[in-house]
């Protein structure tokens, strides 16, 4: 160890002190382009109270974007993407159609976070969705338009289909065997599997994976953050419950 | 001219040595005012030192500390010595009005005549700014100064320090330092209903929303199981292994004792460890037994530590020196008054940052993520581990506090 130090002790340059005072001539050139930094000095605002990482979703608020139609159809479509059987419950059972209301309600459903102004135009598979349509309405034209193909072709609305022939209006779509007035059968059928699927992993705070349930089918730990205790410990079962951003039931004092 | 010159020369030791203790005195006065801690009631604003003007929120009403800089007409700039020491040790001021004990006269009527002489004599130094106070924001009847003649009756006695002359010099620094100057019961001592003194010394009050703790030789729910350098470090640097100054001990720590010198804060935590000026019997009592691990509280509690402490406190409580507390045998958990413990959880903290310790870490707040009894639960958990023993907490008084930091 002691070695390691003579040559920056006794006056000579080590390869450490290089690197850094290059990086600092670096971060020194690059300065003057970098007009948008910002100097923090002494110690960062703190407030009380202040850092609400999340509103939970109150799953009884009644549908913020649907209306009760719409609600019944995505519903009826996500019961079927994800089936009630000995893994877990259906994904309408476990709140996915909660979880998609309240995230169309929101920032996602005007895709708020992304740019959407023309001009619009079919671009390569690699550059992805270039749909001006925003979420919340691929789902309202979607959501009317397979009611009205369910309407020409079954005589009911989708919501009103037994199971099996849910299943095959919904492989129908994916594999672009119907096609919706209006919009892309498979632009509509991808967001809404996509949306199901995170509405079943997501926390529950924001309405889906009622209690936890596609975690403790997986045996995921849920909002952990610490394993320094555990990192060692290969091949065995923790016995973690897991743990919503919310809580979980054991917090809850009984007896 | 030779005669003048003569007694020029005759002057000019004279001038100059008087110039010196002039300049000693003021810098031990300016020292002084340190120890006091002034500047937390008389400086709002760094750039306009002791002009005065921050808000005492008492049970009984509103203060508003008075400017003393030496202006004429809005400082004590028209007050002489004498009557400046019959405000800090009688409590009254220049022309017979009398303090309300927010100004700790009843602690500062201790000090030395040769310190109220300093700190006079570094108050003239100070610059003059005009800033007019009504100091007196209390409703009716406290609003009348009079009634603080029948309270002084009461609960005040102007007296001198005197040494113990059973006691080392040490011990007897730190408990003029302690008594007086610091004013550590003002806070840390119980008030009566009229906001005196109330028995009990150091065992620990409710101030303007924190608990500030238990500071007798009581090993645990006192600082009496802490080493001396533990005590010394946490008045120096804001903090120790057991936890960092927030709420009004920060502002104390921020503007005095980071800077009082190391030998007075060694006579202080000496002075304070030893529980010379107290009766044993006051603080010397057995810890209670902890809840066991089998009440549905420490159950739920436990749950909610391995969840959403431990990362940072770790599973045994054990915390991280220099950033996270140590929960396990720590008397600040310990109190009887879990109004800090509830009100960090919730609102969380960011301690003083000091020139030793300059990062300030923040615990953040759990309000909008625990429910009341969960907060409970979690701090009757804390209370009954790793060697703490205290009563539950009930989650109406969680709910008490959070309306309160609501409000905030």
């Amino acid at each position: 160890m002691k070695k390691r130090d003579e040559p920056a002790a006794s006056g000579g340059l080590t390869r450490r002190e290089l690197l850094g005072s290059s990086a600092a001539l670096l971060v020194g050139a690059a300065a003057p382009g970098a007009a948008q930094a910002l100097t923090f000095q002494g110690t960062p605002e703190w407030k009380p109270l202040a850092n609400v990482a999340v509103e939970p979703v109150d799953e009884s608020a009644g549908w913020q974007f649907f209306t009760e139609e719409e609600a019944a159809t995505v519903e009826a479509i996500v019961e079927r993407l994800i089936p009630a059987d000995d893994l877990s419950i259906s994904g309408k059972e476990a709140g996915c159609a909660i979880f998609i209301d309240r995230q169309l309600a929101g920032a996602y459903g005007g895709f708020e976070r992304l740019y959407m102004h023309g001009p619009f135009q079919d671009g390569t598979p690699e550059q992805g969705d270039q749909s001006p349509l925003t979420p919340g309405q691929r789902y309202r034209i979607g959501l009317a338009a397979l009611d009205d193909h369910c309407r020409r072709e079954h005589d009911a609305r989708f919501a009103e289909l037994e199971a099996d022939r849910r299943d095959q209006i919904l492989s129908q779509l994916e594999q672009e065997q119907i096609q919706l007035d209006d919009i892309d059968s498979q632009l509509f059928f991808e967001l809404v599997l996509t949306n199901t699927m995170e509405g079943f992993f997501a926390d529950p705070l924001y309405g889906g994976n009622r209690d936890m349930v596609s975690w403790k089918m997986l045996g995921f730990p849920g909002a952990r953050y610490d394993y320094r205790d555990y990192i060692e410990r290969h091949n065995e079962d923790l016995e973690f419950t897991p743990v919503s951003i919310g809580g979980r039931s054991d917090w809850q004092a009984q007896g | 001219m030779k005669t003048l010159t003569g007694v020029t020369l005759a002057l000019l030791p004279l001038s100059a040595l008087a110039a010196s203790t002039e300049y000693q005195d003021i810098e031990r006065g300016r020292y002084i005012s340190v120890l006091g801690d002034c500047a937390a009631c008389h400086t709002v604003d760094d750039d306009r030192p002791l002009a005065g003007g921050v808000p005492l929120e008492t049970p009984f009403g509103t203060l508003i500390a008075p400017n003393i800089t030496p202006d004429d007409a809005t400082g004590l700039g028209r007050w002489s010595l004498e009557e400046f020491k019959a405000a800090m040790t009688e409590g009254v001021g220049k022309g017979g009005y009398h303090l309300y004990p927010a100004m700790p006269y009843p602690s500062y009527t201790l000090m030395t005549d040769k310190d109220i002489h300093d700190l006079w004599a570094f108050l003239q130094t100070v610059t003059p700014v005009e800033n007019d106070i009504e100091a007196n924001q209390l409703p009716f009847p406290f609003s009348i100064r009079g009634v603080m003649r029948g309270w002084n009756w009461l609960n005040f006695d102007e007296r001198r320090f005197e040494p113990d002359p059973e006691q080392p010099d040490d011990i007897n620094r730190g408990a003029y330092l302690v008594e007086s100057l610091g004013h550590c019961g003002t806070c840390h001592t119980p008030r009566n209903f009229m906001g005196g003194d109330g028995g009990d010394k150091f065992a620990g009050a409710t101030i303007e929303g924190w608990y500030a703790p238990n500071i007798t030789p009581n090993r645990h729910v006192g600082i009496g199981a802490w080493s001396e350098e533990e005590l010394v470090e946490y008045l120096k640097t804001g903090g120790n292994r057991f936890g960092f100054a927030s709420g009004p001990m920060a502002d104390e720590v921020h503007h005095s004792s980071q800077y009082w010198s190391d030998s007075d804060l060694s006579a202080v935590a000496r002075y304070l460890l030893s529980g010379a000026g107290l009766e044993s019997d006051d603080w010397d009592r057995e810890p209670p037994e902890p809840l066991g691990e089998d009440d549905p509280q420490v159950r739920a509690g436990s749950h909610i530590y391995f969840d959403r402490c431990s990362g940072c406190h770790t599973p045994s409580g054990g915390g991280e020196e220099g950033i996270f507390p140590q929960l396990a045998s720590n008397p600040l958990v310990n109190g009887d008054n879990t109004t800090s413990l509830i009100r960090v959880v919730l609102a969380g903290s960011r301690p003083v940052a000091t020139d030793a310790k300059p990062t300030a870490p923040a615990m953040p707040a759990f309000a909008w993520n625990l429910s009341d009894e969960e907060v409970a639960n979690v701090l009757t958990y804390v209370r009954n581990s790793w060697g703490n023993a205290a009563p539950a907490v009930a989650a109406g008084d969680v709910a008490d506090i959070r309306e309160a930091l609501e409000e905030e």
